[in-house]
């Protein structure tokens, strides 16, 4: 709503510097940005209703249809950096959690935290460095939409958003899992003799693995927050490249439909982890 | 006499450091420290010392590292090491105040919704603040730069309007507890007035943990600051920020490394200086 006040008139910045008074008039009729701001927020509200969420200022394509088009992308490469990372991570923080060496978690904290704390473009620009540059195995930015072609362009970007998933769910798992072995149901488990798979399974990862899965949501958070800039690093055509080129355009419908979306997949998703947490752990509130 | 007493103190001084550094976490927190005080004095000093000006044209473009230009010129024909430095103040100064302001104004709200009886206030803002804390950080920060325009400043009003809500929570969690204290129903009896009971007697009690959070929230907002300059939504092109100026190497990465990755390794070791510190003092609140 308060995008609407704004300075910068997206109308002057579609013609281009240099553009005639009248031209931008006509436009802004056009665009109807010439009604009061109160008057659009009513028409927004009640386009939205109706699955509306209006018409991009700067290429006069629907909102929603470009979320359509862009959404596929940025869930494929969030989904598949979300699955390595609970298939890295679950080992890595089983060994370190189950292993009570103090030298192995210093270096296991010091080594993710480390990582948590630089800024994932620069673990990018290193990337592209190290693997598009030096040695071509990546192609430093575009995207082919053909199944086999674009893992060609996706696993760089996939790989180091992963990296940085694994830190963070691993020191979470990891603390927890140290949690659960203190636990009494785990001292009985060793006593019954349970089988070592089953006994790793159920009585230690399925109970630590509630505070994780309640993490999702704020690690969604995060994760938008690093689509935004791996996208435009990467210049894959996701939904978050659009969002920073429409700031950049002050293209507001599309800023709107696009946080709008963002809001509803952010609290759509906390939804989900707080009941995985409960399928996993019964002791859970929810 | 003197010299030996002032010997002795010395010495027990570097014994009691000793043994604070010999306690758990304390080797993380001094590397964490030390780290972090050398990248802000060198960012203090710099000015004073360094040869030429950050926007200063003081070579041919694209010089690679040597004697001269340490960190090499950039395609600007910049001295990248001046720029990398003079940045200091743009990015931990103004992460500095990212962090500063929403902490006070935060942990004041926090504490005055502690202290307040109202039910339907209590609630309604406890529900606006949970409504902030839930949206991702970055991407609310985009949006709104989209409406106040880009610039470090607006950087730190945003920082304001949404962080000030993470340590409104936590304040208000810690000053119930406070508030159902002992010494807090003493002071009242001594009839003391509200402000000083608020100021000197809650105040200091619940700020050890808003400030707990402050520091690690510290890296995050560096880490934000120099990721919306680096998507040209903060600092613009011409002024020195570790952002900025990976975004400007970028388009060089292959013919000219050093103009990204020296800025980006001070960015790194200031975030990383502040994880080693968080995490130090994590250990040794937890005693292992």
């Amino acid at each position: 709503m308060l995008i609407r006040i704004t300075p910068g008139d997206p109308a002057a910045t579609r013609l281009g510097a240099g553009a005639e008074l009248e031209a931008i008039e006509a436009l802004r009729k056009q665009l109807k940005l010439d009604v009061s701001p109160i008057e659009q927020f009513l028409s927004y509200a009640s386009g939205l209703f109706r699955g509306d969420l209006g018409v991009s200022l700067v290429t006069d394509v629907e909102v929603l249809e470009v979320i359509r088009n862009t959404l596929p992308l940025t869930l494929t490469y969030i989904f598949l950096s979300v699955f390595f990372a609970f298939l890295i991570s679950i080992p890595i923080s089983t060994l370190v959690g189950w292993s009570n060496k103090a030298s192995v978690v210093y270096l296991f904290r010091g080594i993710t935290s480390v990582i948590i704390a630089t800024p994932n473009f620069f673990i990018a620009m290193i990337g592209i460095l190290l693997f598009s540059v030096r040695r071509e195995w990546a192609p430093v930015f575009g995207y082919v939409n053909d199944f086999p072609e674009n893992l060609k362009y996706l696993w760089l970007p996939v790989s180091i958003n992963t990296l940085i998933l694994v830190a963070i769910i691993s020191r979470v798992l990891q603390s927890s899992i140290v949690d659960t072995k203190g636990e009494e149901f785990v001292e009985t488990g060793i006593i019954r003799g349970v089988s070592r798979p089953r006994f790793f399974l159920f009585y230690i990862l399925k109970p630590s693995m509630a505070p994780t899965v309640v993490l999702l949501s704020y690690m969604m958070g995060i994760m938008l927050g690093a689509t935004v800039i791996l996208e435009t690093i990467f210049s894959l055509p996701g939904i978050g490249r659009e969002l920073v080129g429409a700031v950049l355009a002050s293209d507001y419908p599309m800023v709107q439909g696009i946080l709008l979306f963002f809001g509803v997949i952010t609290v759509f998703l906390s939804f989900i982890g707080d009941l995985c947490a409960y399928a996993l752990d019964r002791r859970v509130k929810l | 006499m003197k010299t030996i007493n002032t010997a002795a103190n010395v010495q027990t001084r570097r014994q009691r450091l000793k043994e604070w550094v010999s306690l758990p976490g304390g080797f993380g927190i001094i590397t964490g420290i030390s780290m972090f005080l050398t990248i802000v004095l060198i960012g203090v000093i710099h000015p004073f010392i360094s040869a030429y000006e950050p926007d200063e044209f003081v070579g041919e473009s694209f010089q690679p590292p040597s004697w001269q230009h340490p960190f090499g010129l950039d395609q600007l024909g910049r001295d990248v090491m001046t720029r990398t430095f003079a940045a200091v103040p743009a990015d931990i100064g103004v992460a500095f105040l990212g962090v500063s302001i929403p902490l006070v104004i935060g942990t004041l709200i926090g504490i005055l919704l502690g202290l307040a009886k109202n039910k339907y206030f209590v609630s309604l803002v406890s529900s606006i603040i949970d409504g902030i804390n839930a949206f991702p950080l970055l991407i609310i920060a985009i949006a709104m730069i989209s409406f106040l325009g880009p610039g470090l400043y607006n950087v730190v009003i945003i920082l304001t309007i949404m962080n000030w809500a993470r340590y409104a929570r936590i304040a208000r969690t810690k000053a119930v507890v406070v508030l159902q204290q002992n010494y807090i129903e003493a002071a009242q009896l001594m009839g003391y007035s509200k402000k000083r009971i608020i100021f000197k007697h809650v105040t200091p009690n619940v700020s050890s943990e808003s400030l707990a959070y402050a520091l690690s929230d510290f890296i995050l907002v560096i880490i934000i600051v120099s990721g919306l300059s680096f998507l040209g939504l903060a600092a613009r092109p011409p002024a020195a920020e570790w952002g900025a100026m990976i975004a400007d190497g970028r388009t060089y990465l292959g013919d000219a490394w050093w103009i990204t990755i020296f800025p980006g390794v001070a960015l790194c070791w200031s975030a990383i200086a502040l994880s080693f510190i968080v995490e130090g003092l994590s250990r040794r609140d937890k005693g292992n």
